[in-house]
C-alpha cells in the first residue's frame, strides 16, 4: 500500500508546481555571423503564452522586413538575418533570452519584444550591454523614466497620450451630444492603465463626471460583476484599457447585461482585426473606438511594399502588431545606414534622438528619453471595416458612430 | 439587489469552476497525482470544440458527448505513455511530468491551431434570461446545468457502479484491491481518463464563453489548483464547495471592494481556511468516502 501523503506535503508540492509554471523557455540555434557574413539582429518575442498573439504578429513584421531588406540589397550591402527566441510571455525568460543574444549569440543589433510588461526588463539588458534597443510595442510611460539612453519606442505616442486625440474629440463634442458621465475599467497592465488614465484626466478637466474607475487583474475571465457595476453607475461613455481577451469578454458581458453606453473606447483589443470581429461579432464591433498606430491604406514610406509582401508571405492584410514590428526594424535600419555602421551603438542612439525616420506608421521622432513625440490615429469599426476617423485630415471616413448606433 | 445578482452570478460561475476542478481533484484523490496539465487538456478540448463548430457547424453543447469520449482517450493515452511511469515516485516527479505534458500540449495546440485567439459565438453567447431585476447569462446558466449533470453523474459513477467501487478501492488500498480481483493498473488509467473526460464538457463551455489561446491554460490551472486546495485535494464535494466559494467570492469582492481585489479576496479566504484546516474544507473526507 502506498504511503499516504500528508496535506502539508501535498500543499508544498502544489506550491512547487506554481513556481514551475513561471519558467519556460525555448531557444533557436544561433546563426553564423561575421564581418563578411550577414548582419544578425536578435530579438525575443512572446511566441507562446498570454501575449503570443501579438508576439507572432510582430515576428511576421520582422520577417517581412528581412525579406524586403535583403531583396533591396540588405543593410550596408550585407544580407540581414534575424534570430528570434521565444520568451513564453515570461519576464524572467525574456531577460535570459536577451542576455543570451548579447553574450552568447553575439548578435550585431537588437530589436525589442512585445508589450511593455516584457520590454521593461528586456530593455535593461540592452542598456547594460550598451546596445540600441528599438521596441515595437512598449507604450508604458514607465519605459522612459529610468534615464536609459539606448531605448526608443517606434510608434507615435506613449500610452498616456495614446488616446489623447479621442479624449479631446469627446471633450469638444456639442453639449447635447457629449456624454455627461464616464466609466474607466482597465486591465492591470503597464500599457493599458496609462491609456485610460490619460483619457480620464482630459475628460474630467472638461467636466465629464467619472462614475466608475477600477483596475482588474489579468486573470479576470468573468466581467458580469464589473459590467453590472458600470451599468448601475449610469455611464454614458466607457473607456476600457484592454489587451485582447478581456476586451472581447467585456463586450460579451455588456450584451448579456443589456448595457449599451453611447460611446465605447477600447485599447488594443479592437486592433486585432478579424479575431476581434469573430470574438464580439460585427454588429457589436460597430462603432467601437480604438487608437491605432497603423492603417493598411496609409500612404507612408514602404507601406505598399509591406502590405504586398505580407500578403505573399502570410496571406491577408497585416495586423497592427506586424506593422509595428516592421516599423521598428525600419527605424534600426535608418540609424545604421545614417551612421554607416553599428559598432558604435551610442552613435545610433544619438542619431535617432536628433533625427526623424520615415516608416510605414508615418514620420517618427523622439524625445531625449526615447519616447516618441507624435500622435496616434483614432480608429473605429464601421460595417465590419476598421476606419480611421481622427485626426480629420487623415480620416478614411467623415462619419463617426455611436456604439452600435447611428452617426453623431 | 446587487448583492443577490452577485450571489447568483457567483454560484453560476462557481458551478463551472466545480466542473473544471472535478477531474483534477478526482485524479489526485485516487492517484495522488497533481495534474498540472489539467488546464492544458481543457484548452485542448476548447480547440476541438472550436474545430467542430467552425468546420462542421456543431454547437458546443452538442459536441460534449463526442469530446468526452475523445478526451477520455487522450487522458488514457497520456496516463499510459507518461504518468504511469512516475506515478509511484515522489510527488515532485508527477508534477514535473504533468507540467511537461502541459508544455507539450501547448506546443501541439500552437502547431495545430496557431497561437492566435479562437472564439466561438453562438446564439446564447451574448443573451441572458431576465427574472425580475436579475439577469442570468444564458451561457453561464447552461454551463451550470451541465456542470450539475456531469458532477452528479460522476458521483453516481463512483458510488453506485462496480467501476466506481474499484476506483475507490484502488485509492484506499491497492494491495487489497488486487486481492479481490481489481486490475489496479487498468483502473488507474481509467480514472485518469475519466478525470480528463470531464473536460469534454469543461472545454466546450470555455469555448462557448471566453476567447482562448494555447497559453490560456496557465490561468485556468492556477485557479483550479486554488479551488482544489481550498476544498481539500482529493475531495469531490470539497472541490464543489471550494469552487462555489471562489465563484461567489470573486463576484462579491468586485461588488464591494472593486475589481482589483478579485484575486486577493478569494486567496485570503483560502489562506484563512488553510490556517484552520490545513487539509482543506473536506480534505479528510475523501478517504472516508472512499472506504464507505
Amino acid at each position: 500500500m502506498r504511503k499516504p501523503i500528508s496535506p502539508r506535503a501535498a500543499l508544498a508540492s502544489v506550491c512547487a508546481a506554481s513556481v514551475l509554471l513561471g519558467a519556460t523557455a525555448c531557444a533557436a540555434d544561433a546563426p553564423e555571423s561575421g564581418e563578411d557574413g550577414p548582419i544578425t539582429i536578435g530579438a525575443s518575442l512572446p511566441l507562446t503564452g498570454e501575449f503570443s498573439q501579438g508576439g507572432l504578429d510582430t515576428q511576421q513584421g520582422y520577417e517581412v522586413w528581412v525579406e524586403l531588406q535583403n531583396e533591396g540589397g540588405g543593410l550596408l550591402g550585407r544580407d540581414v538575418e534575424i534570430l528570434v527566441k521565444d520568451d513564453a510571455t515570461n519576464q524572467n525568460t525574456v531577460v535570459t533570452n536577451y542576455n543570451t543574444l548579447v553574450d552568447q549569440d553575439g548578435v550585431d543589433l537588437l530589436l525589442g519584444t512585445q508589450s511593455s510588461l516584457l520590454n521593461i526588463p528586456a530593455s535593461a539588458v540592452a542598456e547594460r550591454a550598451g546596445m540600441l534597443y528599438v521596441c515595437p510595442s512598449c507604450a508604458s510611460p514607465d519605459m522612459f523614466n529610468r534615464g536609459f539612453e539606448y531605448i526608443f519606442f517606434s510608434q507615435q505616442a506613449t500610452a498616456s497620450t495614446q488616446a489623447e486625440t479621442f479624449a479631446e474629440w469627446v471633450a469638444d463634442l456639442p453639449a447635447d451630444e457629449r456624454p455627461a458621465t464616464a466609466a474607466y475599467p482597465s486591465l492591470d497592465d503597464p500599457f493599458a492603465s496609462p491609456v485610460v488614465e490619460g483619457v480620464r484626466e482630459t475628460l474630467e478637466a472638461a467636466g465629464i463626471e467619472t462614475v466608475y474607475a477600477d483596475v482588474y487583474p489579468a486573470t479576470t475571465k468573468n466581467f458580469d460583476a464589473i459590467v453590472g457595476a458600470i451599468r448601475d453607475s449610469g455611464a454614458e461613455l466607457v473607456v476600457q484599457g484592454a489587451q485582447f481577451e478581456d476586451g472581447v469578454n467585456f463586450v460579451r458581458a455588456m450584451n448579456r447585461a443589456g448595457f449599451a453606453p453611447e460611446l465605447l473606447y477600447q485599447s488594443s483589443s479592437p486592433t486585432y482585426g478579424e479575431q476581434y470581429l469573430e470574438g464580439v461579432g460585427p454588429e457589436n464591433a460597430q462603432g467601437v473606438f480604438f487608437s491605432s498606430s497603423y492603417h493598411v491604406a496609409a500612404e507612408t514610406e514602404g507601406n505598399a511594399e509591406f502590405v504586398a509582401k505580407y500578403d505573399e508571405m502570410f496571406g491577408g492584410l497585416p495586423p497592427e502588431d506586424a506593422a509595428d514590428g516592421f516599423a521598428a526594424a525600419q527605424v534600426v535600419a535608418a540609424a545604421v545606414e545614417a551612421v554607416g555602421g553599428y559598432d558604435d551603438q551610442a552613435a545610433l542612439a544619438d542619431w535617432l534622438r536628433s533625427n526623424s525616420v520615415e516608416t510605414i506608421l508615418g514620420t517618427l521622432r523622439w524625445n531625449e528619453d526615447g519616447s516618441p513625440d507624435g500622435q496616434f490615429l483614432v480608429g473605429q469599426w464601421q460595417d465590419g471595416v476598421s476606419d480611421v476617423v481622427l485626426p480629420a485630415d487623415v480620416a478614411t471616413t467623415d462619419r463617426i458612430l455611436r456604439w452600435r448606433g447611428d452617426a453623431l | 439587489m446587487n448583492v443577490i445578482q452577485a450571489l447568483v452570478s457567483g454560484l453560476l460561475v462557481g458551478a463551472v469552476y466545480a466542473l473544471m476542478a472535478s477531474g483534477l481533484t478526482l485524479v489526485f484523490g485516487v492517484m495522488r497525482v497533481v495534474n498540472l496539465a489539467h488546464g492544458a487538456f481543457a484548452i485542448l478540448a476548447a480547440f476541438l470544440t472550436w474545430t467542430l463548430w467552425s468546420g462542421l457547424g456543431l454547437d458546443p453543447l452538442a459536441s460534449i458527448p463526442i469530446l468526452s469520449v475523445v478526451m477520455f482517450g487522450v487522458g488514457w493515452l497520456a496516463y499510459v505513455l507518461i504518468v504511469r511511469h512516475v506515478r509511484n515516485r515522489h510527488m515532485s516527479m508527477t508534477i514535473l511530468a504533468t507540467f511537461g505534458i502541459a508544455l507539450l500540449l501547448e506546443g501541439v495546440m500552437g502547431f495545430a491551431w496557431g497561437n492566435q485567439s479562437a472564439a466561438v459565438r453562438t446564439a446564447y453567447t451574448d443573451s441572458s434570461v431576465t427574472i425580475g431585476p436579475l439577469y442570468l447569462p444564458t451561457v453561464t446558466l447552461i454551463a451550470a446545468a451541465i456542470a450539475v449533470v456531469v458532477l452528479v453523474s460522476l458521483k453516481v459513477l463512483l458510488d453506485h457502479t462496480w467501476a466506481g467501487r474499484a476506483i475507490r478501492a484502488s485509492s484506499v488500498n491497492e494491495s487489497g484491491a488486487l486481492l479481490v480481483g481489481v486490475s489496479v493498473k487498468a483502473i488507474a488509467a481509467t480514472t485518469f481518463g475519466i478525470g480528463i473526460a470531464t473536460l469534454g464538457a469543461g472545454g466546450a463551455i470555455i469555448a462557448a464563453t471566453y476567447p482562448f489561446i494555447p497559453g490560456s491554460h496557465y490561468q485556468w490551472i492556477a485557479r483550479l489548483l486554488a479551488i482544489a486546495v481550498l476544498g481539500g485535494l482529493g475531495s469531490l464535494p470539497g472541490a464543489v464547495i471550494g469552487a462555489l466559494i471562489i465563484g461567489v467570492g470573486e463576484q462579491l469582492a468586485t461588488l464591494w471592494l472593486g475589481a482589483s481585489w478579485v484575486v486577493a479576496v478569494p486567496f485570503l479566504v483560502i489562506f484563512i481556511v488553510l490556517l484552520v484546516r490545513p487539509q482543506g474544507i473536506l480534505g479528510q473526507r475523501l478517504r472516508e468516502d472512499a472506504v464507505a
